[in-house]
């Protein structure tokens, strides 16, 4: 049975030696991410069977739970641990080739360290520690959207940084007030003693981190930073932004909600914000020219859909909630990665540029058609099974409300076939008649998006075994006595 | 307008916060865990400084998350300010007087050593590897403060800030491959109040105390303009 | 008197914090709204270590003045806040630099005059 500590231990490990590595030679630079990124993926796959019978426990330094950092590896920790250690693997391998100008070395430490501050928020059961990895997530990503050192790189980042660090800042607040009241930092120890929160002692600590972690997760009035970061930053990091750390802070305040707290009574408020989130997300994704801007309002809209759909709360919704995370991110690192070459190679972001680069560049324009039809839920897709597990969810609940809802989320879809369907419309059919020569992207930058093509037909053909694994996984959140009983004995 | 929504706001808040402050008590014994370490702390770890046993031993993975931070700053930090624009009007530099340059070449030996005595001593006084990191990088401001010429070697700092980084995962991980759990105290503790004891506590302090003070006095040479 | 010595420290911290939250919403320099959020993660910090306090109770550290039977504040919150004053710091670095780049870009450090990225 493996140690779970290896997987952050590894990669931690491993971005330290990178700059010794370095001054050897160039090279280990960029193996050295793809390497570390693969051990995980390994461990994560050796992990999965274990875990769906009984989680993995961990504690670090040997004493027991209140006393110590345990890290709790359940289902939910392993499938975003899979998660991230795929797509930030086939992510380092397109890196591989496209970060060529500056300070790369810097680029790769950074990299890794914004993975292995994911993988630590998913496995962590002690929430300060939560607080530092989450810290370690967003301090690695405000220096990449700064990267490449341009007037809107910087001014995205100075935007990012101030919100999340007052968002960072509430979060301590509110972790120093649950030990105010609860004397204790493990997150089974505090859920234990909360049974209600209706106390106002329990009701500010929950906003106040709901704030903090929603800040990083953009729903609604606290994602002001992330059309200007996710479009200004090299396509690399938008790629895994927008797939991973959002999706991670995602998690944090899911977690905040169901585990930590309990929070049944606020379902239904969050419920109207993650619809909310999303056609916001979706109307604004509608009037955009720039393409980068508009695939980061789409990951705007896509979260607030998750949300949606876990705070419906019942076990047909987290499942597709979760299949829907699973094909978002997939969806959108594809996006982001095909996306960022054409814009490479065509030197400009607007829309109206991509004409006609499906002459140019056609598996690259393939793998951005395949990408869009996934995001908007077309059949032979991984989109269609998750969209149709929420809708349906929600329409079991016999309710008239949720049936609005329900409506609702298929306008928002609507509308998301539309802008896509002129973007795909423009790459392939040019104004004029003149003949472009091809110009393949090199082979090591189609191999990463082949692999997510592969992925989001097969997992959209064949998805009954997924959807299996993913009922076990909700489970954690709705049984939240389950966890609590797993961690004290 | 934005005056009058913020200062609504913080009256908001302010209420809000003064009725979560009436169920904390102020000077009232209300945790749980705190009890365990003051009683359990010395015997289990072997250092006297209770504080550093559970910076270290109990809660030693958010230190070797708080390092990992501090490391991400600085590459960001460089990343970021690496590349130095050319000044069209570079305004000449002042040496300094009389009085810093004498002061910073009597005072920078003994603030090395104080910074040193810090860390190694961090299990048995008040202190530890993050304290005398900064008083060590104290120092080196005072050197750039008072002379152009002298800059610290970057390519140094680079080493010693990846060796202390693997000097502290690898002690946590030695652990692993003698069957113990990570981060745990394998070392043998020694006699309580001595120098030479409680296991790992003073190799991770040391290694911290290198870290921290590699990585401000970095921060430090490039916010004054690098090479 | 007895309610102001108690809670002389909370008042204390709170207000720090909220005089750092209204300087980061109403200030337009950019330098003005860092040293805002290094004002409010300052009055965390005293709120934190605050919370541990217990009346007539000494430093955490066992020595030859202080035998291992004295009553002792609680050691948690000053690990913590350890941690969190080392992350404050990191954050500040970053934000410092990210200003340094921002006013070579734009010669302004007034934060209504930097909108080149709009709808």
């Amino acid at each position: 049975m493996v140690n779970p500590v290896l997987l952050i231990a590894v990669p931690l490990a491993s971005a330290f030696l990178i700059p010794i590595a370095g001054l050897l030679s160039k090279k280990f630079e960029k193996i050295i991410p793809i390497a570390a990124m693969l051990f995980n993926f390994i461990i994560s796959l050796m992990l999965v069977f274990p875990v769906l019978e009984k989680p993995v426990q961990v504690y670090i330094g040997g004493f027991s739970p209140p006393f110590c950092i345990n890290l709790f590896a359940g289902p939910v920790a392993i499938f975003f641990s899979i998660l991230i250690s795929l797509v930030g693997l086939l992510i380092s391998i397109y890196a591989a080739s496209y970060i060529k100008k500056g300070a790369t070395e810097k680029y790769h430490i950074l990299y890794l360290l914004l993975l292995t501050g994911a993988t630590g928020v998913v496995l962590t059961g002690d929430i300060f520690n939560l607080f530092v990895f989450f810290e370690i997530l967003c301090i690695s990503s405000y220096a990449l959207v700064a990267y490449t050192n341009d007037k809107a790189g910087i001014e995205a980042a100075v935007k990012y940084l101030i919100q999340g660090a007052l968002g960072s800042s509430l979060i301590l607040l509110g972790i120093g007030f649950l030990y105010g009241k609860y004397g204790t930092l493990n997150m089974a120890h505090i859920a234990a003693s909360i049974n209600t929160i209706t106390a106002a002692s329990d009701f500010i600590p929950l906003v106040l981190l709901i704030t903090g972690f929603g800040i990083e997760a953009a729903i609604f009035p606290l994602n002001a930073w992330l059309p200007d970061a996710h479009s200004s930053a090299p396509s690399t990091i938008s790629a895994i932004l927008s797939a991973i750390a959002i999706e991670v802070g995602l998690y944090a305040v899911l977690r905040i909600i169901f585990t930590l707290f309990g929070a049944s009574s606020m379902l239904l408020f969050f419920t109207f914000l993650g619809l909310t989130t999303l056609l916001i997300g979706e109307m604004c994704a509608f009037t955009q020219t720039n393409i980068k801007r508009m695939l980061a309002y789409s990951s705007i809209g896509q979260i607030g859909l998750i949300l949606f759909a876990f705070a419906m709360g019942t076990a047909h919704s987290i499942t597709g909630g979760f299949f829907q995370l699973l094909s978002h991110t997939l969806g959108k690192a594809l996006l982001f990665l095909s996306a960022g070459y054409m814009i490479y190679r065509s030197g400009s972001m607007h829309i109206s540029s991509l004409q006609g680069q499906a002459q140019k560049m056609p598996y690259t324009a393939f793998a951005f058609t395949i990408g869009a039809f996934s995001l908007v839920g077309l059949p032979p897709f991984i989109g269609f099974p998750g969209k149709f597990m929420i809708i349906k969810a929600a329409m079991f609940k016999y309710e008239m409300l949720f049936t609005i809802l329900a409506i609702l989320v298929l306008t928002a879809t609507i509308i998301e076939g539309v802008y896509f369907f002129k973007v795909v419309q423009a790459l392939y059919f040019k104004g004029d008649d003149t003949a472009t020569p091809k110009q393949r992207a090199p082979l090591i930058v189609l191999i990463p998006l082949f692999l997510f093509v592969l992925l989001i037909i097969g997992i959209g053909i064949y998805p009954k075994y997924i959807i299996k694994i993913l009922n076990t996984t909700g489970k954690e959140f709705i049984n939240r006595f389950d966890y609590i009983r797993g961690i004290i004995r | 307008m934005r005056k009058i929504i913020s200062i609504l706001l913080l009256f908001i808040l302010t209420a809000g916060f003064t009725l979560c402050l009436l169920d904390i008590p102020f000077g009232e014994q209300k945790t749980k865990v705190g009890n365990y370490y003051i009683n359990n702390g010395a015997r289990e770890t072997g250092a006297a400084n209770i504080v550093t046993s559970v910076v270290v031993n109990y809660r030693g993975f958010d230190t070797l998350g708080e390092i990992t931070i501090l490391f991400t700053a600085a590459i960001g930090l460089a990343a970021v300010l690496g590349h130095p624009k050319k000044n069209k009007d570079p305004q000449p530099k002042e040496p300094a007087s009389l009085i810093v340059y004498t002061g910073y070449r009597i005072l920078f030996p003994f603030m090395l050593l104080f910074g040193a005595y810090i860390f190694i001593h961090g299990h048995l006084t008040p202190g530890g590897g993050f304290q005398g990191g900064a008083v060590i990088a104290s120092a080196f401001i005072l050197m750039y403060m008072s002379s152009k010429d002298k800059k610290i070697n970057p390519t140094a700092v680079k080493i010693i800030e990846s060796l202390a980084g693997l000097t502290f995962v690898g002690t946590a991980a030695a652990a692993l491959t003698l069957g113990r759990p990570f981060l745990s105290n394998f070392m043998p503790k020694g006699e309580f109040m001595t120098l030479l004891s409680a296991g790992i506590i003073p190799v991770i302090y040391i290694a911290v105390g290198f870290k921290v003070g590699a990585e401000f006095s970095g921060i430090i040479h490039d916010l004054t303009g690098g090479n | 008197m007895d309610f102001l010595n108690n809670y002389i420290y909370y008042i204390g911290a709170f207000g720090l914090f909220f005089i750092g939250l209204y300087t980061m919403l109403i200030k337009k320099n950019l330098i003005k709204i860092i040293i805002g959020l290094t004002l409010l993660d300052s009055g965390i910090y005293l709120f934190f270590v605050a919370v541990g306090y217990l009346h007539k109770g000494t430093a955490p550290i066992i020595s030859g003045h202080s035998p291992a039977s004295e009553k002792m504040v609680d050691p948690v919150p000053q690990a913590l806040i350890l941690t969190a004053i080392v992350i404050g710091v990191s954050i500040l670095a970053l934000a410092l630099s990210l200003a340094v780049k921002l006013y070579q870009h734009y010669h302004t450090l007034n934060i209504k005059n930097i909108k080149e990225l709009k709808w």
